[in-house]
């Protein structure tokens, strides 16, 4: 049981660097994260096993979230803890002049005259904790802003959000936009939001929707044939 | 012609918080306006507000408001007030005991044989605002009831939703805003002789942005009252704990209210309060749970303090998928502890599965438990006549009968509340002979009958021209500025 095996996690008080860092995670301590992360730059323990520590962790809050053992406060808590000290690691990892290797890149916005952010934030922080690279474009982003972006970093996936009715169909103007430019064929688009259904993500021309963040990075995983 | 009329609330509200708890509250609220601050996402706004002695940080955006400055605010909002409508008939009166109910909107129409929401079409929602406007315990309207209908263009949905609400419902009402729709609306609005209550609606935590803030000044210039609205999801954008939420959500409002206020000393504001939990599985709104009933009694407690009038926005909306047991119990709770601890307003009818859809037939059903709610609060008359004392003298003791005595004749219609759609027949044998009908089969034939014979009160020919030439104009400026 995934749940059991986060309660020894939690309940281990062992000094090793990388028992500290799990149990960082599952406690959402950001202080201890970073610190126990330089105590592990320190001791020179390498980067990626440190990195490996923390996917593992994530993957047993995800399966437990999956199972109803645990709650979206554990997903996004955990996930943003991880976060917290991505930047560190990512020096670490560039330092021994290795690379991060990401599962896709997605660029992730609440399309305009929306300015509700809780869903997409959510939904890019459980994309980076399981191995995405998010670009967070903010709220109230036009087509124009979303085609610059899709310009500067060459994106796997744009994920749109809108929560209105009113800009639910700004989700389409971005959709052709983007075959306008020729642009669609090589990006998946995913759309959610509380306007938004299954059935009105297929006839905007959307590869794929679903109704919460954490179903949102399997979405992800499924459209670009990971795992 | 039918009046509508509010329910008078004869009692005390119910109090969660002691005094004690009201002024730590209200202290944690000031201690965040003063100290963290309220983001104004609006150069108009940081401008206007730094020349009123707040401090303002033009760089984040971050307003920080003194505290004589926002007591100052609070005690000219007007405690009570006038909103008129079209008919004298429909004015509604906002003051410490009166409670109305007003219609909750929902995304779609739901279908009653498969409960799958639907885009309605534009003669559904034409009936749906006739059967609102025909309920006599559904006192006022959203800004929808649905949020638009097929085929009219997004760009368009607000002058258009508007327009048909003004031709067929003299009911008053909230007004939304969206893409500069709000200065169509409040044209339409003037040209019916109405008045619109305009939605203010913060992006939380502690933010405003530019749009809202139009339409306070739109609103405010052309006389209508506003209504700062909030929508937290404790949780989520607010902290989880009620107590928390409810002095961050206060901050929100009150920066709002200072800034109506300083715009217009003593203009007319009915502060709106839409907070629900959040459902820490889905991530979605949490409605119809406890918490969102608590949050409205210590929301109603509070502004009542403040002496403001407000409206308990999240009652009606419950996360039920069909009319049925659930969403019975959910609206009955939510509705009666809203009414008993002070809201001026319980928005409540016709909204099925939270915001995802409405019917009128579920509106036609809550319209009853508005009625059951309003007669609670309106309580019980104690005096010589209702005490009846010469009456139970004359009557004596049995075989005597107080059925046919002129003063039951006279009081049972008062003292009793009778449901339009429930079942009230008495026997197991009776409800066979009627056909076995449910409430909501009842709820379904009543809304036909309604929709087929109500007539609301109509515009004349020229407020109907003029309205069209409205939504011609808001075309032509939506075209011109390609969004149309």
């Amino acid at each position: 049981m995934n749940i059991q095996k986060i309660e020894e996690i939690r309940s281990n008080v062992s000094n090793d660097p990388l028992i500290k860092l799990k149990r960082a995670l599952i406690t959402y301590d950001q202080e201890l994260a970073k610190n126990t992360l330089e105590d592990i730059i320190r001791q020179k323990i390498d980067s990626f096993v440190a990195l490996s520590s923390m996917i593992e962790v994530m993957k047993l809050i995800g399966d437990a979230f999956e199972r109803e053992e645990l709650f979206l406060p554990d997903l996004v808590g955990s996930g943003e803890t991880m976060l917290s000290v991505m930047p560190i690691l990512q020096d670490e990892i560039k330092k021994a002049g290795k690379e991060k290797r990401n599962l896709g890149k997605v660029i992730l916005g609440t399309v305009r005259g929306d300015v509700h952010s809780i869903g997409k934030t959510m939904v890019g922080t459980l994309l980076t904790a399981n191995g995405f690279e998010v670009f967070d474009l903010g709220v109230d982003v036009s087509a124009g802003k979303f085609l610059e972006a899709i310009k500067k970093y060459d994106p796997d996936i744009i994920a749109m959000s809108a929560l209105l009715t009113t800009t639910a169909l700004e989700q389409k103007i971005i959709i052709d936009t983007l075959s306008k430019e020729g642009l669609r064929k090589h990006i998946k688009v995913m759309v959610g939001g509380g306007a938004i259904t299954e059935e009105f993500a297929m006839d905007i021309g959307a590869d794929g929707y679903e109704s919460t963040a954490p179903a949102a990075v399997g979405l992800a995983k499924k459209l670009l044939q990971i795992e | 012609m039918m009046f509508k009329k509010g329910f008078k609330r004869i009692f005390k509200p119910l109090k969660l918080l002691s005094e004690e708890d009201v002024n730590a509250i209200h202290a944690v609220t000031l201690d965040i306006l003063r100290n963290t601050g309220i983001k104004f996402v609006s150069k108009w706004a940081l401008n206007f507000l730094k020349k009123h002695d707040c401090i303002v940080n033009d760089e984040d955006q971050i307003v920080k408001f003194p505290e004589g400055l926002v007591e100052e605010c609070i005690r000219k909002t007007p405690s009570s007030f006038r909103f008129k409508a079209r008919a004298e008939k429909d004015d509604v009166i906002f003051c410490k005991d009166v409670v109305y109910f007003q219609e909750a909107p929902g995304m779609h129409i739901l279908d009653l044989e498969t409960f799958k929401p639907r885009p309605p079409t534009k003669q559904e929602y034409i009936d749906y605002v006739k059967v609102l406007d025909y309920l006599p315990n559904c006192h006022l309207t959203s800004p929808y009831p649905y949020f638009g209908y097929e085929e009219v263009p997004a760009i368009m949905l607000m002058p258009e939703l508007m327009a048909i609400k003004f031709k067929y419902s003299s009911m008053l009402g909230l007004s939304p805003y969206q893409s500069d729709a709000e200065i169509f609306i409040i044209q339409m609005a003037q040209t019916v002789s109405t008045e619109i209550c305009g939605v203010i609606s913060q992006a939380p935590p502690l933010t405003w942005f530019d749009n809202a803030i139009m339409q306070a000044r739109r609103c405010i210039e052309a006389g209508f009252p506003v209504g700062p609205c909030s929508g937290t999801t404790f949780g989520a954008t607010g902290p989880v704990t009620l107590a928390g939420t409810v002095a961050k959500t206060n901050a929100e409002l009150i920066s709002m209210l200072v800034l109506v206020q300083l715009l217009k000393p003593g203009h007319r504001t009915l502060m709106l309060l839409f907070e629900v939990p959040q459902n820490m599985r889905t991530g979605a709104p949490a409605f119809g749970q406890i918490g969102s009933t608590m949050a409205n009694a210590l929301y109603n407690q509070m502004w009542r303090w403040y002496n403001i009038p407000l409206e308990a926005c999240s009652p009606g909306f419950i996360n039920a998928k069909t009319p049925d047991f659930q969403s019975g119990y959910e609206k009955a709770i939510n509705g009666i502890i809203s009414a008993v601890s002070g809201a001026n307003i319980v928005q409540f009818h016709g909204c099925i599965m939270g915001e995802l859809s409405a019917h009128p037939v579920q509106a036609v059903m809550d319209d009853d438990i508005a009625g059951m709610i309003g007669r609670f609060i309106e309580g019980v008359d104690v005096n010589e006549e209702t005490l009846a004392l010469d009456l139970i003298h004359e009557v004596g003791q049995s075989p005597g009968h107080y059925l046919g005595k002129p003063h039951t004749a006279k009081w049972w219609k008062l003292e009793q509340f009778i449901p339009k759609v429930a079942d009230r027949t008495a026997t197991y044998d009776d409800w066979l002979k009627k056909g076995k009908k449910s409430s909501i089969d009842l709820a379904k034939e009543k809304t036909k009958e309604i929709i087929q014979t109500h007539n609301p009160i109509p515009l004349n020919d020229k407020q109907e021209e003029d309205i069209q030439r409205i939504l011609e104009d808001a075309r032509q400026y939506y075209k011109k500025r390609g969004m149309l």
